[in-house]
């Protein structure tokens, strides 16, 4: 089991469409994959049709009073589950606060999934936080969105020197452009000098598209409704990127 | 809490618009897709996955075509791979959850074609009221045998599913059913599933004359032989001929050890037509047993000869195709076919009124008692006289006796209580394999030198002779190994255990008077 985070300080960088569009995308390849969606807002629970609620909220979750698996809804895709969101995980940050080790809990509640599931996308709220934190200690993978403007790249350096502070060795992160717009003479130029700073973001850049945009009408993962176009090509080559830097 | 039905079956009169029309009144649903398609299912001949509680299914349809093994008891799919066609064999299967779990069952028997049916499939979602799926409905109208429902539960909706089943059942009174189509499908062919086993099972009335009851052995026997006649000619898989020969043999021992009971001139005639079945058919059984067990002398080799044994591969097979050319001649011979004839027109004929003899007269609870403690005071007489020193032959002579009294333990099994004789046949079994191992290892080896000379004339390499002599010296060490364990297995058969149940289920009894 890889658990996956997409992560960003900043929010509206394009974090849900990412977990929502490559969990979408493993589970097609025969992967079973799970998407947990941590956000209060209940973005990805929205895109798969699901109510963002979950019996006995944050509470309940963080004291393990409830198994995860209890929890979990099957989405219309083959392979693909969701844990939904709940509007109490907007305190996920005080309940987390109230438990011994708060920074291994969600590591410890995953636990149990181990043997279920071959990918776990945790979709994140943004900012930085307890919570997050505790989904740095739980992931092996951190995958940051950046839309390639000038704070962006400070909010990765910030993120970078908090990981290397913390001492998270076990976290790899893997930043890569989003939202990136070929037409802005602005997009071009970021992207070009800082894959030469930054050689460990990824070469794929997904676009702002339309066709993104439309998942909060379609309500699905754009694969499942778009059979190709640029955007879904560029998810899967980044998907590619991903599994072999994780080999 | 009784399990939430999932499969159901429709009436007769409903067809599929039908149903999906009625349904529309009850839920939101949306067809996902609808086509038009096969299903074949496979299994071997001896219903080994059926057996294991599985069915193996072809689907092809236009648009797709996979193989699927599905659990018969929740309908649940175990494995499925996007494949044209069903290999015959389990190891032509690519690496996969198809392969692994189909090997262990399977081995070396090949999977068949049992029935073909043509369907109209639909993929139906029911939708709540966000137009999310909750519950997935399969549905499969078959032409000639009805349609069927199944539900497919989605993990968290448990409700939902909870919602369907019961409409199913209360509104549109559909029959839940836990029989898979393809039990509707051989009945329908005039079949059951499991009509074939290996096993002998004859069920015999105690008191039936030793005579009549001979010829319902012999019956169930030259039905075994029948059935495994086409797929021995053909081929299939190595268990034809093995089970056909088991029977052959069977019929033999029959002749020989239930003594007395048919007219002499009748079981010289068919002694010596049996024992030239068993002649005929040996080669072949032979090369078959050296082909299975390739893959054990492949692996008993040291790894820088295990290659160099691969000519011995290409020489059996030739060698096993030309055997079974000539076997097949045989079994096609009208000579063959009159004979087995008029063995079977003896087997159907009336039976005199009075038997040809005391032993035919006897009821056959009567005679297996007799004759079984006869063999079994027999085998123990001839193993107590073995010693280390003893020749193969004896040993031999000893492996032949332990085969008749197997066989005529086989052959009565039901009149006797159930866990005892079961019992006692794996005992004599543990026993047996013994001294087959010790036997088998000496033919092989003398087999392998006299292949070694015929495949000088081939131009095979030095290194390939090599390697068979290391196999030779290794099926040495396993005949050596075999002896050297006869003292003790021989120690378990013979303990007062299994002595005192022998004695209580066949000896005489003498009746003690009461003072």
């Amino acid at each position: 089991m890889k658990v996956i985070a997409t992560y960003n300080i900043k929010g509206g960088v394009g974090k849900t469409s990412t977990a929502v569009n490559l969990a979408y995308l493993a589970a097609q390849s025969g992967y079973r994959t799970l998407v947990w969606d941590l956000d209060p807002q209940g973005a990805s629970s929205y895109y798969f049709r699901v109510k963002p609620k979950i019996k006995g909220g944050s509470k309940e979750l963080i004291a393990g009073e409830r198994e995860l698996d209890g929890l979990i809804k099957a989405t219309d895709f083959e392979n693909l589950d969701l844990l939904p969101a709940d509007f109490s995980f907007r305190n996920l940050d005080l309940v987390l606060d109230t438990r011994k080790k708060p920074t291994q809990r969600l590591k410890k509640l995953l636990q149990p999934l181990s043997d279920s599931y071959d990918f776990i996308f945790l979709d994140c709220p943004p900012n930085i936080s307890l919570l997050s934190e505790a989904i740095f200690e739980t992931s092996d993978i951190l995958l940051s969105p950046i839309i390639p403007t000038t704070l962006s790249l400070r909010t990765l350096e910030q993120l970078k020197t908090f990981i290397k502070e913390n001492k998270l060795k076990g976290l790899k992160l893997i930043p890569f452009f989003s939202m990136a717009d070929r037409r802005k003479k602005m997009h071009r130029e970021i992207m070009e000098t800082l894959s030469e700073k930054h050689p460990d973001i990824l070469q794929t850049a997904i676009p702002y598209a339309s066709d993104i945009e439309r998942m909060g009408l379609e309500r699905m993962p754009l694969g499942g409704y778009t059979n190709k176009s640029r955007s879904t090509e560029a998810y899967q080559s980044l998907w590619q990127e991903i599994l072999n830097a994780i080999k | 809490m009784t399990a939430l039905p999932l499969h159901f079956e429709l009436p007769e009169h409903m067809a599929a618009e039908k149903f999906l029309n009625k349904l529309s009144k009850k839920i939101n649903f949306q067809i996902a897709s609808e086509h038009y398609a096969t299903k074949t299912f496979y299994d071997s001949f001896d219903w080994r996955l059926y057996s294991a509680g599985i069915l193996c299914e072809l689907n092809q349809s236009k648009v797709a075509s996979h193989i699927s093994l599905i659990d018969r008891n929740t309908g649940k799919c175990l494995a499925l791979e996007n494949q044209q066609e069903v290999p015959s064999f389990s190891n032509q299967f690519q690496d996969g959850r198809l392969k692994t779990q189909l090997d262990p069952i399977l081995e070396m028997r090949a999977l068949l074609p049992l029935c073909q049916l043509p369907y109209q499939i639909f993929h139906i979602n029911v939708l709540n009221k966000d137009q999310k799926t909750t519950v997935r409905i399969k549905f499969e109208a078959y032409e000639n045998l009805g349609s069927r429902i199944s539900l497919q539960p989605l993990k968290g909706y448990d409700k939902a599913v909870a919602r369907v089943s019961q409409l199913f059942e209360k509104s549109l009174e559909l029959v839940p059913t836990q029989s898979s189509i393809l039990n509707s499908a051989l009945k329908l062919q005039g079949r059951k599933a499991k009509d074939y086993s290996s096993k002998l099972i004859i069920k015999l009335d105690p008191e039936l004359r030793a005579d009549h009851a001979s010829k319902v052995i012999y019956r169930a026997l030259l039905n075994s032989i029948k059935i495994n006649e086409a797929g021995t000619i053909a081929d299939i898989d190595t268990e034809f001929l093995h089970d056909y020969r088991v029977a052959v043999r069977r019929t033999r021992a029959g002749l020989s050890q239930i003594k007395n009971v048919f007219p002499d001139s009748v079981v010289t005639k068919y002694a010596s037509f049996f024992a030239w079945l068993g002649q005929i058919t040996s080669t072949t059984r032979d090369l078959d047993v050296y082909l299975l067990n390739y893959k054990q002398y492949k692996a008993a080799l040291p790894k820088s000869l295990q290659e160099d044994i691969t000519p011995l591969y290409t020489f059996l097979k030739q060698k096993q195709k030309q055997a079974q050319t000539e076997l097949a001649t045989h079994l096609k011979n009208p000579n063959y076919i009159k004979q087995l004839l008029a063995w079977e027109q003896f087997l159907k004929e009336p039976l005199p009124e009075k038997g040809c003899s005391n032993a035919a007269n006897l009821t056959i609870k009567e005679l297996a008692d007799q004759r079984i403690w006869k063999v079994y005071k027999r085998l123990i007489k001839e193993a107590n006289e073995i010693t280390e020193e003893s020749p193969a032959e004896s040993l031999h002579d000893l492996r032949k006796t332990c085969k008749k009294l197997r066989y005529l333990m086989e052959f009565f099994q039901n009149l006797y209580p159930e866990n005892e004789i079961k019992a006692l046949i794996k005992a004599l079994k543990g026993f047996q394999s013994v001294l087959g191992d010790f036997q088998d290892y000496e033919v092989q080896e003398n087999s392998l030198k006299k292949f070694s000379e015929e495949m000088m004339a081939n131009k095979v390499e030095s290194n390939t002779f090599l390697a068979m002599g290391v196999l030779v010296q290794y099926l040495d060490s396993m005949r050596n190994a075999a002896r050297h364990d006869f003292t003790k297995q021989y120690a378990l058969f013979k303990q007062e255990e299994n002595r005192i149940v022998f004695k209580s289920l066949f000896a005489p009894h003498i009746e003690v008077k009461k003072s």
